[in-house]
């Protein structure tokens, strides 16, 4: 197992560094000087000139990302361009609030998704399955944002069971945090788990018809055995290898869901980011995504092997 | 080899036939959904009961009424006026991504497929890059770098989605280039540009209709998440997006306003991923069409019913472990009807006797192995007969207690070893999981016997061997696996399904000196189910020979082999080929087994058969007592395996 986290860190290098020179590149794309963006029109021209060399703006372009490269590997992602915030500090003040978001939806797409999946599966054409479908369907073609709204007026505004707005961290109270999450996670989680139980139903439909899952059931285990252990196992290969796929996507739509629930999260932070064009935010944003989608395909890269002995480099 | 049918053989025309016409509708009301939204969207003005900008704080967040038919929003502007001229926005939205997606995609795409070397390379790399970041985040950044708006946001979601244009055109262009025809053109002299515009372009056609359907619907929803959070259309411009943004800050107070942008935005991309579903079909299914079926169209009105013989059934004999009589098995039919796959079926196996079931491929020999278990398909039923193990009925038993039997008293060994043992875990592990379920072994206990077992089916090193997967096991090997497996809980009886079929030569061999090892120490009957006649004449105490779904001849090896009676035996006797001449045998049996519903009404081979006569239009009975034969003119006919 180890080799093949080596080799998968190896396989990533490339990626990396590509995402590293793109990401370095966007001080230079930005089509208004920096220096402008940070002094506006009221700077002096000596003062434009300080802060050009204090930023290193006047080295070679290759010795400024080497520069920063160094920084950045060392958690150093420079300050906001309009509030001096250390970027590091503000993107982990905010990163746990995004990432219980996304977990927690990642956990109910996946446990919704199998569940739906496996019974669609059981009874092919039944009742179950085409519900399952046809929820599937409208899975992924409402926006996440607006169902969000929904869970609000119905779950906050009316039954008041949950809070409408806002985020309690883990650490302060784990209920308040199960409660102000949950809405959240739920309006982020519904598309992801339609389409994890479109997989799971198109696998399972398949690993059922196995020789393997015949003889299991002749050998007298029993039904629920069979289908949660002996198939589930093999359908799950194919659905971890899009599980990845999903779980960045989620990142990517808990920055919208954050706005309906007044979340103070990375959306919000990019949203501020980008009306103000603070660079160094958003590069920080993109080595912080860059560096959990790693993360999350090491994870699932590791669960792949497990399910799939062939996959193991032996 | 297998002889189960995954689904009805009749059913599949009819559902798609239904499937087709509900698909139809479905195009129907999409297809009206985007007309009306292009309608729309083009005369908005024209269609709009108000100016969606004009406001009247006055008259805010009101519920709908006739003058405001979806209400106003929080400055008084008219909701359905603002919903229209939305359906404008979403339109030149999907419009202008999409087209600049493709724009930008399927050159550059094209380009690299055709270069290739380090062109290919780079801008594959970054196309990872960029696919691996969340596409709201791609799209946040360009929008940091050009500022923000509707435009802006178009040109960053059209370069967002160009890179599954991108890699789409590139590798149309991989596969075509690997074609003769692109080559031999190049030879010709054609330059590199018509190259690709005269025989790539065709090609990329039907996927590129698929990814654009998808494309749009992905815009849709990604306008609409961009300008929520204000990085797209600003306000006070009417979009479903800005409307939505806007709701949310009422939820409180008047959650009406959620509605109608909402479903707006639903049914739109509903409409537009239903007909790309319909297109995708559609440009699949002009690949497998040639591969699909025709169903039988054969009447099989006249094997509708049978009553079982009672003259057939098999005298009892001493030890009897397993005795089968009248089983009849049937698909279901997409018209309600049955269509029988093994009619009137009776045998019975003693203790430490083997039963040969021996017959082509479609006689239903597999199903009957597996109709015992009660382990027919889905589509299947057991619908007559009993199927006595060691005096209980199976048949009559409910499912749990089936699944006690199954493991203790009957296991079953399948043709192919690579496919029977589960492919996720350890070959050992697969063994104890079953002492420890049926027999509730400790987990060191049924470690210890799984690897007993496993020496015992003379696999060397058995400790080292039950850690591996199925697939680091020869085929051989693996074969010993399911055999150690199914005999782990010493079953009576062993259903043994071609179990040397899928192995080499000399591995047979050895493996049918295993089975007969292991019934020698265990005792147990097995029920030997094989095409091949030279295997049972080795294992097999007695035959019985199976067509079209009943059997037509039973009798011991020696009988059987010395002096068939049906012609079908002598047929299959004398396409066996002899250890001693190398020539390949005469195919004496002409045709092949037809397939269920498509049986003759009389004797089920008198299509084929030499001796056909008149009488044998008629059901023909299963007669004899200790040899049964089911062939009207079996008394008269000398028949020999032929030389
Ligand atoms: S019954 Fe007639 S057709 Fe059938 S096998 Fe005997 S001779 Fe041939």
């Amino acid at each position: 197992m180890l080799r093949l986290i080596v080799q998968r860190l190896l396989a990533l290098i490339p990626l990396l560094f590509i995402v590293s020179v793109m990401t370095f590149s966007f001080t230079s794309l930005l089509p208004s000087d920096p220096v402008d963006l940070i002094l506006g029109e009221t700077g002096t021209q000596e003062q434009h000139e300080m802060l050009r060399e204090r930023m290193g703006l006047n080295e070679p372009i290759v010795v400024r990302y080497v520069q920063w490269l160094g920084r950045a590997v060392q958690g150093d992602l420079g300050t906001s361009f309009f509030n001096s915030v250390s970027v590091s500090t503000a993107l982990m003040q905010r990163l746990p609030v995004t990432l219980s978001l996304t977990l927690v939806s990642a956990l109910i797409a996946v446990v919704v998704g199998v569940a739906a999946g496996i019974a669609a599966a059981l009874r092919p054409r039944s009742l179950i399955d085409r519900l399952a479908t046809v929820g599937a369907t409208f899975g992924q073609a409402i926006p996440n944002f607006w169902f969000g709204l929904l869970l609000v007026a119905i779950f906050a505004v009316n039954l008041r069971w949950f809070p409408a707005t806002g985020f309690s961290p883990l650490s302060a109270s784990p209920v308040d945090w199960l409660r102000s999450v949950t809405l959240p996670a739920i309006a982020l989680g519904l598309s992801s788990s339609a389409a994890i139980a479109r997989q799971v139903r198109s696998a399972m439909v398949g690993v059922l018809q196995q020789d393997y899952i015949r003889a299991a059931r002749a050998q007298g285990l029993s039904s629920r055995r069979v289908i949660l252990k002996h198939a589930l196992t093999n359908a799950m290969v194919p659905v971890v290898a899009v599980l990845s796929f999903q779980i960045t996507v989620l990142l990517g739509g808990a920055l919208i869901v954050e706005q309906v629930f007044a979340i103070n999260g990375l959306g919000t932070l990019a949203i501020g980011a980008v009306r103000q064009q603070d660079i160094p935010m958003i590069q920080g944003l993109v080595l912080v995504m860059v560096g959990l989608v790693v993360v999350v395909q090491l994870a699932t890269d590791v669960i792949y092997g497990l399910l799939n002995p062939k996959a193991r480099p032996s | 080899m297998k002889t189960v049918p995954s689904d009805g053989p009749a059913a599949a025309p009819s559902r798609r036939r239904r499937g087709a016409s509900g698909s139809a509708a479905i195009v129907v009301v999409a297809g009206a959904i985007l007309a009306l939204l292009v309608f729309l969207a083009l005369f908005a003005d024209l269609v709009s009961p108000y100016d969606p900008l004009r406001q009247n704080l006055i008259a805010s967040l009101q519920w709908p009424s006739a003058a405001h038919w979806l209400g106003t929003d929080d400055l008084g502007r008219d909701v359905l006026s603002r919903l229209i001229h939305g359906c404008r926005i979403a339109v030149i939205a999907a419009g202008e991504a999409t087209t600049i997606a493709i724009l930008i995609g399927v050159p550059i795409g094209l380009f690299i497929g055709y270069r290739g070397g380090w062109w290919d390379w780079v801008v594959m790399r970054v196309v990872e890059a960029v696919v691996s970041i969340p596409g709201i985040m791609v799209a946040i950044v360009i929008l940091a770098l050009l500022g923000t708006g509707l435009h802006k946001a178009m040109i960053a979601l059209g370069i967002l989605f160009s890179t599954s244009f991108l890699r789409l055109a590139r590798g149309v262009v991989l596969a075509e280039r690997e074609e003769v025809y692109v080559r031999s053109a190049r030879v010709v002299g054609a330059s590199g540009g018509r190259i690709l515009l005269g025989h790539i372009l065709p090609n990329i056609a039907p996927p590129l209709i698929v990814q654009t359907t998808l494309t749009v619907g992905a815009v849709l929803l990604a306008e609409a998440g961009l300008s929520f959070i204000g990085l797209g259309v600003q306000p006070p411009d009417a979009s479903w997006g800005t409307m939505l943004s806007t709701a949310a800050a009422f939820m409180d107070l008047h959650w009406f306003l959620a509605i109608p942008p909402g479903i707006a935005i639903i049914l739109t991309v509903l409409s537009i991923n239903l007909i790309g579903d319909v297109i995708r079909d559609g440009v699949g299914r002009g690949i497998t069409v040639a591969a699909r079926q025709d169903a039988p169209v054969a009447s099989f009105a006249a094997l509708a019913d049978v009553a079982p013989s009672a003259a057939a059934l098999p005298p009892p004999r001493p030890d009897e472990v397993l005795r089968v009589e009248g089983l009849r098995v049937t698909v279901s039919t997409a018209d309600g009807g049955e269509l029988p796959l093994i009619s009137d079926l009776s045998l019975s196996i003693s203790k430490g006797e083997t039963l040969g079931l021996v017959g082509e491929s479609g006689s239903g020999k597999t199903l009957t192995g597996l109709a015992i278990l009660g382990l027919t398909s889905v589509a299947l039923r057991t619908t007559h007969g009993s199927i006595v193990l060691n005096g209980r009925d199976l048949r009559t038993l409910p499912r749990r207690r089936i699944e006690e039997v199954r493991g203790n008293e009957v296991a079953m060994v399948f043709q192919d070893p690579t496919t029977s043992l589960n492919p996720a875990f350890t070959v050992g592990s697969q063994i104890a999981e079953v002492l420890r379920a049926k027999h509730g072994l400790s987990k060191s206990a049924a470690w210890a016997r799984t690897v007993e077992l496993i020496d015992r089916v003379g696999i060397p090193r058995p400790g080292e061997r039950a850690r591996a997967f199925p697939h680091e096991l020869s085929g051989g090997m693996a074969q010993r696996i399911a055999i150690a497996r199914a005999l782990s809980c010493n079953p009576s009886l062993l259903i043994a399904d071609e179990p040397t079929t899928a192995l080499d030569v000399t591995v047979q061999q050895e493996i049918l000196d295993l089975f007969r090892d292991l019934q020698a120490e265990f005792g147990m009957a097995i029920l030997f189910v094989t095409h091949d006649l030279a295997v049972a004449a080795d294992i097999c105490d007695r035959i019985s020979v199976m067509y079209a779904g009943e059997m037509v001849e039973m009798a011991e090896v020696d009988a059987l082999f010395a002096r068939p009676r049906h012609p079908y035996t002598r047929g299959l006797l004398s396409a066996m080929p002899h250890a001693s001449d190398r020539k390949p045998p005469l195919p004496t049996i002409r045709g092949s087994v037809p397939r269920p519903g498509t049986w003759p009404a009389g004797c089920r081979f008198s299509n084929r058969c030499d001796f056909k006569v008149a009488a044998c239009e008629r059901r023909i009975p299963l007669t004899g007592t200790d040899r049964l034969v089911r062939c009207i003119r079996a008394d008269e006919l000398v028949l020999e395996a032929a030389q």
